[in-house]
C-alpha cells in the first residue's frame, strides 16, 4: 500500500518536472514564431507597399507616356456584330 | 601527569566539545527560527516582491485591419515598428549620446531630458514612437542596460492624397481621427491580448502564468471604391482647381445601378503620411462635408415632377418671355429672353422663368415629395464622420417666392455626394441608395422616385445640355452619349447672396442610352473670367468620363461609326 503511494508521488514528481521543462520549450517555440510572424508581417506590409508604390497609376501613367511613347487611339470605331 | 589532572583535562575536553555543540546548535536553531519566519511570517510580503520582479502583464497588440480598394489594392496599411523607451533609473548617462546619433537627435537635448526624468523619479522615458525596425535594432545593438523596445504598430497610406480625407488618418495611439478610420474604428481595429508571464533578467518570458485574451487581428475593409478611377478624378480636379484658382472643389463617380461609390476626391488635400503641415481646411472632405446649393441641377427634377404630374409633356410649351417674372416683388431672371419653349428647351437653356411656372402649376407638395424621395435633404447617405446633411423646406415653409425659387435649386442646400445619388434616379427612375463598403452578395436597393418612361424623356433632355446649343457642351465624351445638368449659385455669405462668389457645379450621367456612372463635379470659387458650371464644372466632367468610361471598358454608345478623337489627355 505504502508502496504504491511513494510510487506515486516519485512518478508524479518527475513527471511534473518533466511538464515544465515540455512547457518552457513550448514557449520558446512560440516566441519564435511570433517573431517569426512579426518579421513576415513586416516583409509582407514592404512588399504590398513597394507593389502599391510601382503599379501606381501616375507611374504607370507616365511610363506608358514618356518611355513606351504609349497614346490614346486616334480614331474610334464602334463595330456592331 | 597524576590523575587528578587527567581528570581535569577530560572534563575540559567534554566541556569544550559541549560548548562547541552548544554553539553550533543555537547557530543552527537560529538558521531554523529564520527559515521559519521567512516562510510563515514573512513569506506573503516576500512573495509579492518576487512577483513584482518577474510577473509581468503583457498587452498584446492586436494588427489592426488594411483599408482595400474595390480590386484589393492597399488604401492604409499596418506594418510592425518598435517602440523604443528607457528607464531613466538605470540607464548610464555616458551612453545616451550613442543612442541620440542612432536617433538622429541631438545629444545634448536628449541628455538633459533623460537627466531632467532621473531627477523627477520617473522610471519611463519615451525614447521614440514607430521606429523602423532597422533603426530599434541599432539602438538594441548597443547593449545599453535600461533601453527596452516595445512593439508597435505604423500605419502607411499608400494612395496618399489622392483619397485622403475619405481614408482619413488615425493617431498615435491606433485609434481612428478621420474618415473611414474614424467611422470602421472598431471594425478595423481588432482585439489587444493580455497574457501574465513571467520574465528573466533579460526580458525573456520564461513561464506563461495566464492568458486573459489572445490578440486577434482587425479585420480588413474592402471598399467599393476604384483607385485608378479614384486617381484620375483626383488629377483632373487638382489640376482644374489650380487652374481656376478655386478655393476649394470636389468630384463624386457612381456606379449607376448599384450605387457604388467609385470615387470621391476632394482638393485641397494632404498627405497622410507625413503631417507635419496638416490644416483643417486640408483634412475636410469637401464631397461630403461641404453643402452647396445645387442651383440648376435641380431643373430636371422640377421638369421630371411636371411629367409625373399629367399636367405636362414633351410637347407643352411654356412661354418664357419676356425673359424675367416677377413673383412677391422679387424679379426671377434668365440669361436671356427664351420665348416659348418646351420642357426640352428648359433644361437646355437652363431657364429659371419656365421652372418658375411650371412649379407654380404644380404647388409644392408634388416638388418637395420628389425632391424628398431623390435624397435632397436627407440624412441617410453613408453616415460617416463630418458628413453633411444639407436642408430641404417642407411645402409649408414655401411661400410663392420660395416655391419658384426652390424649382431651380435656390433655398436648399446639399452635398456634392447627396446631388449624386439623387441624379441615379435618372437611371431607371429609382433612387440608389449608396455603398462605399463593398459587402460580398447584398443586391442593391433604391427608392422609386419616378416612372422608368420619365427617367428616359429626362436622359434625353439631359442629352441637350451638351449638344452645341446646350449650357454643357464642353461635356462633351468623344464616342459616348453624355447627358448632364450645369449649375451655377451664388455663394452665401454675410449679407446674403455674394455678388462675386460662385459654385460652378456640372452634374451628369454616361452611356445615355445605358447608364453606367453618375458624375457630380462641383468647384467653389472660381477666380477669374470664366465662373459658370458649363465653363468650369463641364470640362473636368468630360475628362474625368472619358478615362472612367474607358477604364471600365463601357462600349461607345454614339451613332456615328468613326469619329475623331477631341479629348485632351487620354
Amino acid at each position: 500500500m505504502s508502496w504504491g503511494i511513494w510510487m506515486a508521488v516519485l512518478v508524479s514528481a518527475f513527471s511534473q518536472v518533466a511538464a515544465v521543462h515540455w512547457h518552457r520549450d513550448l514557449l520558446q517555440v512560440w516566441q519564435q514564431e511570433t517573431s517569426l510572424k512579426l518579421q513576415l508581417t513586416q516583409d509582407n506590409t514592404r512588399l504590398v507597399l513597394e507593389k502599391s508604390a510601382l503599379t501606381a497609376p501616375g507611374r504607370i501613367d507616365q511610363i506608358a507616356r514618356e518611355q513606351l511613347q504609349m497614346h490614346a487611339p486616334e480614331t474610334i470605331r464602334v463595330l456592331q456584330p | 601527569m597524576s590523575r587528578s589532572d587527567a581528570e581535569q583535562s577530560k572534563s575540559m575536553i567534554r566541556w569544550r566539545l559541549v560548548l562547541v555543540l552548544g554553539a553550533f546548535a543555537f547557530l543552527a536553531f537560529i538558521i531554523m527560527v529564520r527559515l521559519v519566519m521567512l516562510h510563515t511570517v514573512e513569506q506573503p510580503f516576500l512573495f509579492e516582491q518576487g512577483e513584482k520582479r518577474t510577473v509581468r502583464d503583457e498587452v498584446q497588440l492586436a494588427t489592426r485591419g488594411d483599408i482595400l480598394d474595390r480590386n484589393g489594392r492597399p488604401l492604409a496599411v499596418s506594418t510592425p515598428v518598435f517602440t523604443l523607451w528607457l528607464n531613466p533609473q538605470v540607464v548610464n548617462l555616458q551612453q545616451i549620446p550613442a543612442i541620440a546619433n542612432i536617433l538622429d537627435v541631438s545629444p545634448r537635448s536628449l541628455t538633459k531630458r533623460v537627466q531632467k526624468a532621473a531627477s523627477q523619479g520617473r522610471s519611463f522615458f519615451y525614447l521614440k514612437r514607430l521606429v523602423s525596425p532597422e533603426i530599434a535594432d541599432q539602438v538594441l545593438a548597443q547593449r545599453i542596460a535600461g533601453v527596452y523596445a516595445e512593439d508597435d504598430f505604423r500605419r502607411f497610406y499608400p494612395a496618399a492624397e489622392v483619397a485622403a480625407q475619405l481614408i482619413g488618418i488615425i493617431d498615435v495611439d491606433q485609434r481612428g481621427q478621420e474618415g473611414l478610420e474614424l467611422a470602421y474604428n472598431h471594425y478595423l481595429q481588432g482585439q489587444d491580448g493580455a497574457r501574465r508571464v513571467v520574465k528573466d533578467l533579460y526580458g525573456n518570458v520564461v513561464k506563461q502564468l495566464a492568458v486573459k485574451s489572445s490578440a486577434e487581428a482587425g479585420q480588413d475593409l474592402q471598399l467599393t471604391l476604384d483607385l485608378r478611377l479614384q486617381y484620375v478624378a483626383y488629377r483632373e480636379l487638382k489640376a482644374a482647381v489650380q487652374q481656376h484658382k478655386a478655393k476649394s472643389g470636389s468630384a463624386v463617380l457612381l456606379d449607376a445601378n448599384s450605387g457604388e461609390i467609385l470615387a470621391l476626391v476632394s482638393r485641397p488635400s494632404y498627405n497622410p503620411n507625413n503631417r507635419s503641415s496638416l490644416n483643417a481646411q486640408q483634412m475636410r472632405n469637401r464631397a461630403l462635408a461641404d453643402v452647396l446649393e445645387p442651383g440648376s441641377t435641380i431643373k430636371p427634377f422640377t421638369v421630371a415632377a411636371a411629367l409625373e404630374s399629367g399636367q405636362f409633356d414633351l410637347d407643352s410649351l411654356i412661354d418664357t418671355q419676356p425673359g424675367y417674372l416677377r413673383v412677391s416683388g422679387k424679379t426671377i431672371r434668365d440669361h436671356r429672353n427664351y420665348g416659348e419653349l418646351d420642357l426640352t428647351g428648359i433644361i437646355t437653356k437652363s431657364s429659371n422663368v419656365g421652372t418658375s411656372q411650371i412649379a407654380q402649376q404644380l404647388g409644392a407638395e408634388p416638388l418637395w415629395q420628389l425632391l424628398s424621395d431623390a435624397g435632397i435633404g436627407q440624412s441617410d447617405v453613408l453616415g460617416m464622420p463630418g458628413e453633411a446633411i444639407g436642408s430641404l423646406p417642407y411645402p409649408e415653409q414655401m411661400d410663392q417666392l420660395g416655391l419658384a425659387t426652390s424649382s431651380y435649386g435656390y433655398g436648399m442646400s446639399v452635398s456634392a455626394l447627396q446631388l449624386a445619388r439623387a441624379y441615379t434616379t435618372f437611371t431607371d427612375g429609382c433612387r440608389r441608395n449608396l455603398y462605399l463598403i463593398k459587402s460580398p452578395q447584398e443586391a442593391a436597393t433604391c427608392q422609386p422616385v419616378f416612372s422608368n418612361e420619365t427617367a428616359q424623356k429626362i436622359r434625353l433632355m439631359l442629352e441637350t445640355v451638351t449638344s452645341d446649343i446646350g449650357t454643357g457642351s464642353r461635356a462633351r465624351v468623344a464616342g459616348y452619349r453624355v447627358g448632364g445638368k450645369t449649375g451655377t449659385a451664388h455663394k452665401v455669405g454675410r449679407r446674403g447672396y455674394e455678388e462675386a462668389a460662385y459654385t460652378a457645379v456640372f452634374a451628369g450621367l454616361a452611356p445615355i442610352s445605358n447608364p453606367d456612372l453618375v458624375l457630380v463635379v462641383v468647384v467653389d470659387e472660381p477666380q477669374g473670367k470664366e465662373y459658370y458650371g458649363g465653363e468650369v464644372a463641364a470640362p473636368i466632367f468630360s475628362r474625368i468620363m472619358q478615362q472612367a468610361l474607358n477604364l471600365r471598358q463601357i462600349a461607345p454608345d454614339q451613332p456615328i461609326p468613326t469619329m475623331a478623337w477631341q479629348g485632351g489627355n487620354p
